[in-house]
């Protein structure tokens, strides 16, 4: 990253963390919603656009590291042991995930990780006695670090910022070093990348284990942001809402996951909540508006908004 | 002597179709041997046979004394087997160092150390010479995919010997290339295979440049050898010029 783009980074975290103050709870709640989906959308990045696995089983792993958290926590498992667990017990499942890509590809891949997500949703639903089924599971934690509380609203979402960026700066190590190119090659050509050495079974699992590890990182955060889970958040519609949020901000870019989950979660709810005068019509027909600008981004810019200055790049005139 | 390496009585069937019926020969260390023949006579398929893209219906093929007979393209690359393909094949959203760099790094240590290895794996100076030699400095850190057909061609054939391979199969290096990229295509195999020392098969339909480049020729013709030796021997050959010209 250069130099003027570490600075924007610092600016904006020390921006967010300033605007924390001065928002109401339930805009902080949509701020911390949004760090936690972006754990799930920047690994799915990795699987689908760094990779080229097509992936509609997030939600799952999100759910299972939810569930992992919530049924641990309510055993008095601290936070901070239950966190690895939850990302170790969502990379091995995410290995067996990884299978079907070995054998399958493109949209028949797609239908095997929708099928999976389907049958975790199930089970999630179905086995009551595990998952609380339908009623759910309550009074879930939220952790103390280092001997201060996080139950506050700000708390929370200062932990779950930081935790982000924690986990933003090792995929961006990962992304950095030689597993990164070897992913980006297994995405691009993998008959080239075989004949070349690249151990495309062993990527393609860890490009699914990774993904899936980030999700379940999520899916614990999840758990102590709500307080409460049922199996509805974790249903395949949030494994496309979250395929939406990468494609949408530019997949295979780093900070394309950024831009959309900062989209699919604060536009609606911005168009909503608009209190201007000229965009009040928005609080009625903001899922229309926003239906209608998918469709149009997907059209004009099918590389996601972060293309956009590749275009002004290219275009005649444009930056070379 | 073993030979480097060995083509025994290969055979690829597609139902009745006898794709390489039959082929048989060796290649011995630093030789460039070239491989002609119409098309369709089965060049590619025999490629892919040794190369472990497609298992032969039967026959051997040892490299190094050690049968390699339907070995994964993976396991002949750890061996020292290289090849470029008859289509462009290049990571098209890399720059074209990463490229480089991104056919030889997984030769370096094992999976788990190449996580916390340096990022360009230690490979960046050999991929700055090997970019120096192929004439690429001025496109070095654009994305190939956006690259003409003629530079493209160029990173294809650099990023199979970036790995410094002990043989190298080249399907068509010259397919699609301009004269001067021929001739400039020609000196490099020559300095590369003087500098690194490694064995070449070479298909190629354009002959003058299989005629320089390769001191012993195979012609093929529906699946089988039908005249190999020296490159003025199988020109002057009466059935090699039916098989191109017809009768």
């Amino acid at each position: 990253m250069s130099a003027a783009g570490k600075i924007a980074l610092i600016v904006v975290v020390a921006a967010l963390a300033a605007l924390a103050w001065m928002l109401k709870r339930s805009d902080v709640y949509l701020m911390t919603l949004c760090c936690v989906y972006l754990m799930a959308t920047m690994g799915l990045n990795l699987t689908v656009g760094y990779a080229g696995q097509m992936s509609l089983g997030q939600a799952a792993f999100f759910g299972i590291g939810a569930y992992i958290a919530a049924i641990l926590m309510k055993f008095g498992w601290p936070f901070f042991v239950v966190l690895p667990v939850a990302a170790i017990a969502c990379f091995a499942i995410g290995l067996a995930l990884g299978f079907p890509a070995l054998r399958v590809q493109h949209h028949y891949l797609a239908f095997a990780t929708l099928g999976f997500n389907v049958l975790v949703f199930l089970v999630m639903r179905n086995e009551e006695k595990i998952t609380g089924g339908t009623f759910g599971i309550s009074n879930i934690p939220r952790p103390s670090v280092l001997g201060m509380s996080t139950d506050g609203h700000i708390a929370f979402f200062y932990f779950t910022l930081a935790s982000l960026l924690v986990l933003g700066a090792l995929l961006w190590y990962l992304l950095r070093s030689p597993w990164g190119r070897a992913f980006a090659a297994l995405r691009d050509n993998p008959i080239r990348a075989e004949s070349l050495g690249v151990n495309i079974t062993a990527y393609t699992l860890l490009a699914f284990a990774i993904g899936a590890a980030c999700a379940g990182i999520g899916g614990v955060y999840y758990a102590s942001l709500v307080e409460f889970i049922e199996p509805g958040p974790f249903h395949f519609s949030t494994s496309l809402m979250m395929l939406l949020a990468v494609i949408v901000g530019g997949s295979g870019r780093f900070f394309g996951p950024v831009v959309g989950t900062i989209i699919i979660i604060l536009l609606p709810e911005a168009l909503r909540a608009s209190n201007v005068e000229w965009l009040k019509f928005m609080q009625k027909w903001y899922l229309v508006f926003f239906g209608v600008a998918v469709v149009a981004l997907m059209v004009w810019l099918p590389g996601g908004i972060l293309s956009i200055a590749d275009r002004w790049k290219k275009a005649p005139g444009g930056t070379k | 002597m073993t030979p480097f390496l060995e083509v025994k009585d290969v055979k690829k069937q597609y139902g009745a179709i006898k794709a390489v019926d039959g082929v048989t020969f060796n290649v011995g260390p630093g030789e460039i041997v070239g491989v002609i023949g119409p098309n369709g006579s089965g060049k590619t398929t025999l490629f892919n046979s040794i190369l472990g893209q497609i298992k032969p219906t039967s026959g051997h093929v040892a490299f190094c004394g050690e049968d390699i007979t339907g070995m994964s393209p993976l396991e002949l690359s750890r061996r020292g087997v290289g090849r470029t393909f008859q289509t462009l094949q290049v990571f098209g959203k890399m720059s074209v160092r990463d490229n480089l760099i991104a056919a030889a790094q997984e030769f370096k240590g094992t999976l788990g150390a190449r996580l916390f290895a340096a990022p360009d794996a230690g490979l960046g100076q050999h991929a700055d010479q090997m970019i120096e030699m192929f004439r690429l400095k001025h496109v070095a850190h654009l994305d190939a995919g956006n690259l003409s057909y003629g530079q493209q061609k160029l990173i294809d054939i650099a990023m199979a010997f970036m790995p410094a391979p002990r043989l190298v199969l080249l399907d068509e290096p010259c397919a699609g290339v301009n004269p001067s990229l021929v001739d400039q295509l020609h000196e490099l195999l020559v300095e590369l295979n003087k500098v690194q020392g490694g064995s070449f098969v070479v298909i190629e339909h354009n002959m003058d440049f299989i005629m320089k480049l390769c001191p012993h020729v195979i012609c093929m013709v529906e699946g089988r050898v039908l005249a190999e030796g020296p490159p003025q021997a199988v020109q002057s050959n009466r059935q090699v010029l039916e098989a191109y010209l017809g009768n």
